[in-house]
C-alpha cells in the first residue's frame, strides 16, 4: 500500500485512515468476504462500461444496492436480478445495525464495496461505517477513481486523462474477485 | 448599606450611592387579553419538550457520519474517538457528534436571534415600540410560532423584547450544555439541538414580523400575497451604465435607507441597487426598483467581475475576504453591522462629505457606519462618484489574458482536489486551449464559487475569472424574474387548502430553502420547483433557492414565477422571502392545525407538532445547504414534524434522522378516538435525509409527503406522483410503494388493475378481483376515521 492525498484534499478524519491498494489486492480481499455487498452510485451512469463492470460483479453473486439514480442504468440494460434501489443514507443507516436483515432477508453484510458514488457523499458514509459498524467489524473498500481514507482500501486518485488505465484497473479487479 | 429588613423591605431613603433603573412598566389594566387558554408548555425550557423529542428520536434515530474522528475542544485532547471510543473526558464518538450538531445549531440559531434583536433595536430606535403588528384583513393569526412557543399574542414590535429575552436565556443554557463535563448522551444532545431549532424558527418569525411591520412589506393588503410584483434577477439585469450598489447579507435597514435616499433624491434611474443573498430579497420588499443580482453561490464572482461601484455589507453569508475582493476591483466597501467589521474604522456620525471624500479618493478602502439611516447618503453619493472613476476599468479578463492562462495550466489536478465538487478544471482548460471554451463555461454554474482552486494553483491562474470569462456571453443574458417575498400565508388561504392538504388531495407542500452549495448547479433548483408545481403541489421558496430557480426559463422564455400563480394553493410557486421569512412555512403548517383542525395554539407546541407530523404532508428541501443556519433551520422544521431533504453536501452536517420501516414497533401510533394501537406505514419515513442526485431527490420528496391521515383519495394522488416520479427519474417502480397501500381505493384509478396485479404477483397479496378489493397484504386497512397521534394524553376515549 502507498500513501496518497484524499481526493477532497482536506478529508483527513484522524489517526485511522485506510490505504491505497492495487486492484488485485482489493479483489483478493473481497474474495475472503462471507456476505459482500456492492453499493453503486450515480457516477456509473457516465459510461456504459462502468455499469457493465457492476453487472459482472453482480453475476459473480454479489448483490447490488443501486443508490442515487444509478438503478436506471441497470434497468436500461435489462439487469434486474439481485439488484435493489436504496437511498445511500438510508442504506448506511441499515448497514450500521448488525441486526439488519439485509436486502434479501438473510442478514447484514460483512463487506461493502463502494463504486460510482459522489466522493464526499461516499466519504461520509464510509466514515459512519468505520466508526459505528464495528461490532462485528464491517470491512469497506472503494473501487472508485479516488483515494478514500475512510475506506480500509481504495484506489489512488485517477484523473480523467488516465481513464483508460482506470478501466483496466476495474477489469483487473473483477478478474481478481473470486466468488 | 443598611441590612435589609425582615420581609425583604428596604427603606429607599436610607440608601446611599444606589442607582435605581426602572425597566418596562406593566400596567395591571393593560395585561394581555385572555385570547386563548394557556397551553401546557409556554416558553418551554431545555427539558420541557424532551418527551416529544425522544418520541421523534426513537423513531428517527440519530445517524452520525463524523467529518472528524477527533475531539479538539479541551487540553486533554486531541482525543481519538474513532470506532466510537471514549475520549479523556468520557465522551463517546456518538455523543461528540451530537455535541457538534448542537454547536452548529447554536451558531445558526444565534445568527437569527442576533439578527432579530439587532433589527428590533434599530426599529424601536427609529419607529418606537408601538409599531402595530397588523398584516391586513386576511391574516388574523399574525404570529403562529410566537403564540405556539411563547403563549404570547404580539400586538406591537415592542412585545418581541420578551420573546428575544426568552430565546437568549435558552441559548445561554444550551451553550452551557456544550461545555466539557456536561451532557454525555447523544440523545440528549439531539433533544437540545431540536430545542435550539425550535428557538431558531421563533427568531426567524420574530425578525420577519418586525421588518414587515416597520417597513410595510407585503402582507394581505392590496398588492400583497399572491399579487406581489415581479422583480429582476440575475447578473445580466444589472445596468452597468448606471452607478451600481451591491448589498450583501441579511439585515435590510441599511439597504432600505439606500432605497429611500434614491427615491427622495430622484436618483432611481441613475443608480442600480442590486444585492446578493437575503438582503437583496428583502430590499425588493421595500424598494421595488431593487434587483436581485445573485444568490450566495455567485458572491465571489459578482464581486470579482467589478460590477459594484460600492459594496454595502450587513450580516451573515458575507465572504470573510470581502474587503480584499472589493479592493481588487476598486469598489469602496461600507460595513454596517458590528458583527462584520472587517478591520475598518467606525465612521458612524462622521460628516458624510468627509466619508464620501475618503472613500472616493481611495484614502480608505472602506468604512463602518453602524447607524442604518446614515448609510443611504454615503453609499449613493460614493457610488455616483466611483461610477465616473471606474467606468474605464475592465475586470473581465481580456482574450489574450484568457489564452495565456489556459495555456499555462499544467494539468496538475490540484484545483480538482481542492474543489468541493471535484470539478475537473484542468481538463476544461485544456479544451479551452484547443479552442473549445464550452467545458469551462459549463463549469461556471456548477462551481459553488468558493475560490479554493485558486489557493492551490501553483501557476497562480485566476481560475474563477477564467470561468467567468468563458461564461460571460451567457451571464450578460442572465435575466430572470422572481416574485417579491410575500411574507405570511393568509388565514383565508389556509381555510381553502387546509382540508385538501390534510386529506391529501393537494399532495403536499414542498419548501425549497437555503444556500447554493449545489452538487450540480442552479438548474436543479429550477427542476425541483418545476416538477412539483406542475404536479399541483404547493411550492414555497425562500432564500437562495428562491433566487436560483428564477435564473432559468422554459421554452416560452418564462420563469417559473411567471408561469405559476403565487397563491398558497396547488400549483403555486411562492417566494415567501428571505431566510427569516421561511418561518412562514412553519406558520402555514401550524395554521392548518389551528384553522382547519381547530387545535389550540397557545403554549401548545407538542400537540401541534404531533398533528403536523401525522397529517400535514410538507417536505423541506435544502438542496445546497451550507451554513450553520441551514442546520438549525432544518432542525427546527424537524421538531415541528416536517421532514427535510438535503443535497449530497448535506451529509457533512454529520447527522441525519432516518427511520427503519422494517422495525414494526417504531411505527406504532395511537388512534386518539379510542386509544387503540395502530401499526402504520412509514410516513414520513425520514426527518432528515440526503440524496445523491436531484433525480433521486424528486421521488424522495414525494415519498416524504405521505402521512397516516391521508384519505384514500389523497393517498391515491400521492401514490400516483411517487410512482410516476420513480418511473420518470429512476426508470423503475419504487421498491416500497406497496407499504403505502391500505386498500384498493388508495390506488390511482387509471392504473388500479395493473397495480393490484403487481401486488398479487410480486407481493403475494390476496385480491378479490370481483369486488376489486384487497383481502390480505397491507400493513393496515384503511380507516377513514383514524385519528393518529403519538401522544397518550390526546386519547379521547378508551376502547
Amino acid at each position: 500500500m502507498g500513501i496518497e492525498i484524499p481526493f477532497d484534499v482536506a478529508t483527513i478524519a484522524g489517526p485511522e485512515v485506510g490505504g491505497v491498494a492495487p486492484p488485485e489486492v482489493i479483489g483478493s480481499y473481497i474474495s475472503s468476504a462471507k456476505r459482500p455487498l456492492l453499493v453503486v452510485g450515480s457516477e456509473l451512469l457516465r459510461d456504459e462500461f462502468f455499469i457493465d463492470i457492476a453487472i459482472e460483479l453482480g453475476k459473480k453473486g454479489i448483490p447490488i444496492a443501486a443508490t442515487g439514480h444509478s438503478i436506471r442504468g441497470f434497468v436500461e440494460k435489462g439487469y434486474t436480478e439481485n439488484i435493489y434501489y436504496y437511498n445511500l443514507h438510508e442504506l448506511t443507516n441499515c448497514l450500521r445495525d448488525p441486526n439488519w436483515e439485509g436486502l434479501d432477508g438473510a442478514g447484514n453484510y460483512d463487506f461493502v464495496i463502494f463504486y460510482g458514488i459522489i466522493y464526499y457523499y461516499a466519504s461520509q458514509m464510509l466514515s459512519c461505517l468505520k466508526n459505528f459498524a464495528t461490532e462485528p467489524l464491517m470491512r469497506t473498500v472503494s473501487i472508485d477513481r479516488y483515494y478514500h481514507p475512510n475506506a480500509r482500501m481504495s484506489f489512488t486518485n485517477i484523473m480523467p486523462r488516465m481513464e483508460e488505465e482506470y478501466k483496466a484497473m476495474l477489469k483487473e479487479f473483477v478478474s481478481s474477485t473470486k466468488r | 448599606m443598611e441590612e435589609i429588613k425582615k420581609g425583604g423591605l428596604v427603606d429607599l431613603f436610607d440608601l446611599k450611592n444606589v442607582d435605581i433603573h426602572i425597566g418596562e412598566i406593566v400596567d395591571e389594566g393593560e395585561e394581555e387579553e385572555e385570547w386563548e387558554p394557556m397551553g401546557p408548555h409556554p416558553m418551554p425550557r431545555m427539558a420541557t419538550l424532551r418527551d416529544w423529542d425522544f418520541k421523534l428520536l426513537n423513531r428517527y434515530k440519530p445517524f452520525y457520519a463524523p467529518v472528524c474522528d477527533m475531539c479538539c475542544l479541551c487540553t486533554y485532547g486531541k482525543c481519538d474517538l474513532s470506532g466510537n471510543k471514549k475520549g479523556a473526558c468520557g465522551i463517546k464518538m456518538d455523543a461528540q457528534q451530537g455535541r457538534m450538531v448542537l454547536l452548529a445549531c447554536l451558531v445558526g440559531c444565534s445568527a437569527h436571534c442576533g439578527h432579530g434583536r439587532h433589527l428590533l433595536h434599530d426599529m424601536i430606535n427609529k419607529f418606537g415600540r408601538n409599531v402595530p403588528i397588523d398584516f391586513g384583513p386576511e391574516v388574523d393569526i399574525e404570529a403562529p410560532l410566537t403564540r405556539l412557543v411563547c403563549g404570547i399574542k404580539p400586538k406591537t414590535i415592542g412585545d418581541y423584547e420578551q420573546v428575544f429575552s426568552y430565546v437568549e436565556e435558552q441559548i445561554v443554557q444550551l451553550t452551557d450544555a456544550l461545555h466539557t463535563g456536561q451532557e454525555g448522551s447523544y440523545m440528549d444532545f439531539e433533544s437540545k439541538a431540536l430545542h435550539m431549532g425550535m428557538l431558531d424558527s421563533l427568531n426567524k418569525e420574530a425578525a420577519d414580523i418586525i421588518q414587515i411591520a416597520c417597513y410595510k412589506m407585503p402582507t394581505s393588503l392590496p398588492g400583497g400575497g399572491p399579487d406581489v410584483p415581479l422583480v429582476d434577477v440575475g447578473i445580466g439585469t444589472m445596468n452597468t451604465d448606471n452607478a451600481v450598489i451591491i448589498v450583501i447579507g441579511h439585515n435590510v435597514p441599511p439597504a432600505a435607507d439606500i432605497g429611500v435616499y434614491l427615491t427622495e433624491n430622484d436618483l432611481e434611474d441613475k443608480v442600480d441597487l442590486g444585492g446578493i443573498c437575503c438582503t437583496s430579497i428583502d430590499t425588493t420588499r421595500v424598494y421595488h426598483k431593487a434587483k436581485v443580482t445573485a444568490a450566495l453561490g455567485r458572491q465571489l464572482r459578482v464581486l470579482r467581475a467589478g460590477i459594484a461601484d460600492v459594496v454595502v455589507i450587513d450580516e451573515q453569508c458575507i465572504r470573510a475576504d470581502v474587503l480584499e475582493l472589493c479592493q481588487r476591483v476598486h469598489s469602496p466597501m461600507i460595513a454596517t453591522n458590528d458583527k462584520a467589521m472587517h478591520g475598518l474604522v467606525d465612521r458612524t456620525d462622521d460628516d458624510p462629505d468627509k466619508i464620501v471624500d475618503d472613500l472616493v479618493s481611495g484614502r480608505v478602502p472602506g468604512v463602518i457606519i453602524l447607524e442604518p439611516d446614515q448609510v443611504g447618503e454615503v453609499a449613493v453619493r460614493t457610488a455616483l462618484e466611483m461610477d465616473k472613476k471606474r467606468r474605464s476599468l475592465k475586470f473581465i479578463l481580456s482574450d489574450d489574458e484568457f489564452k495565456y492562462y489556459v495555456n499555462d495550466c499544467v494539468l496538475c489536478g490540484s484545483c480538482t482536489l481542492a474543489c468541493p465538487n471535484g470539478l475537473y478544471i484542468g481538463e476544461a482548460n485544456k479544451s479551452a486551449a484547443a479552442g473549445n471554451i464550452k467545458p469551462l463555461a459549463d463549469l461556471f454554474d456548477i462551481c459553488v464559487g468558493c475560490g479554493r482552486c485558486e489557493q492551490v494553483c501553483k501557476k497562480h491562474i485566476p481560475i474563477v475569472d477564467m470561468m467567468t470569462k468563458a461564461a460571460y456571453p451567457q451571464l450578460k443574458e442572465e435575466k430572470g424574474r422572481m416574485r417579491v417575498g410575500r411574507g405570511p400565508i393568509w388565514d383565508s388561504e389556509i381555510r381553502v387548502v387546509g382540508a385538501p392538504i390534510v386529506l391529501g388531495t393537494i399532495p403536499g407542500i414542498i419548501a425549497p430553502i437555503g444556500c447554493g452549495n449545489y452538487p450540480n448547479g442552479t438548474k436543479d433548483a429550477w427542476l425541483i420547483v418545476k416538477e412539483f408545481a406542475e404536479r399541483n403541489y404547493i411550492v414555497t421558496l425562500t432564500g437562495c433557492m428562491a433566487i436560483d430557480c428564477a435564473l432559468w426559463k422554459d421554452e416560452d422564455g418564462k420563469t417559473l414565477y411567471e408561469k405559476h400563480h403565487g397563491g398558497f394553493d396547488g400549483g403555486g410557486v411562492l417566494n415567501i422571502g428571505s431566510c427569516v421569512s421561511n418561518a412562514h412555512i412553519h406558520d402555514a403548517a401550524i395554521k392548518v392545525a389551528s384553522i382547519f383542525a381547530g387545535r389550540p395554539l397557545r403554549g401548545n407546541y407538542e400537540e401541534i407538532a404531533d398533528y403536523i407530523l401525522s397529517r400535514v404532508g410538507a417536505c423541506g428541501v435544502a438542496w445546497g445547504a451550507m451554513s450553520q443556519k441551514a442546520a438549525s433551520i432544518a432542525t427546527g422544521f424537524n421538531r415541528l414534524g416536517v421532514p427535510a431533504v438535503v443535497g449530497p453536501h448535506g451529509v457533512k452536517y454529520r447527522r441525519a434522522f432516518m427511520s427503519r420501516p422494517d422495525i414494526k414497533e417504531d411505527w406504532k401510533l395511537i388512534d386518539a378516538s379510542d386509544g387503540s394501537d395502530v401499526y402504520v406505514e412509514p410516513g414520513p419515513q425520514d426527518l432528515l435525509v440526503a440524496c445523491e442526485t436531484v433525480e433521486e431527490a424528486l421521488p424522495m420528496m414525494a415519498k416524504l409527503c405521505f402521512r397516516p391521515s391521508d384519505t384514500d383519495r389523497g393517498r391515491s394522488v400521492k401514490l400516483t406522483h411517487y410512482i410516476d416520479l420513480n418511473l420518470k427519474y429512476l426508470h423503475t417502480y419504487p421498491s416500497d410503494w406497496h407499504l403505502f397501500v391500505r386498500a384498493a381505493s388508495d390506488l390511482p384509478i387509471a392504473t388500479r388493475n395493473e397495480l393490484l396485479k403487481k401486488l398479487e404477483d410480486e407481493r403475494d397479496w390476496k385480491i378479490d378481483w370481483k369486488k376489486k378489493r384487497i383481502e390480505e397484504g397491507p400493513i393496515r386497512a384503511y380507516n377513514p376515521s383514524f385519528n393518529p397521534t403519538n401522544l397518550e394524553r390526546l386519547i379521547r376515549g378508551k376502547k
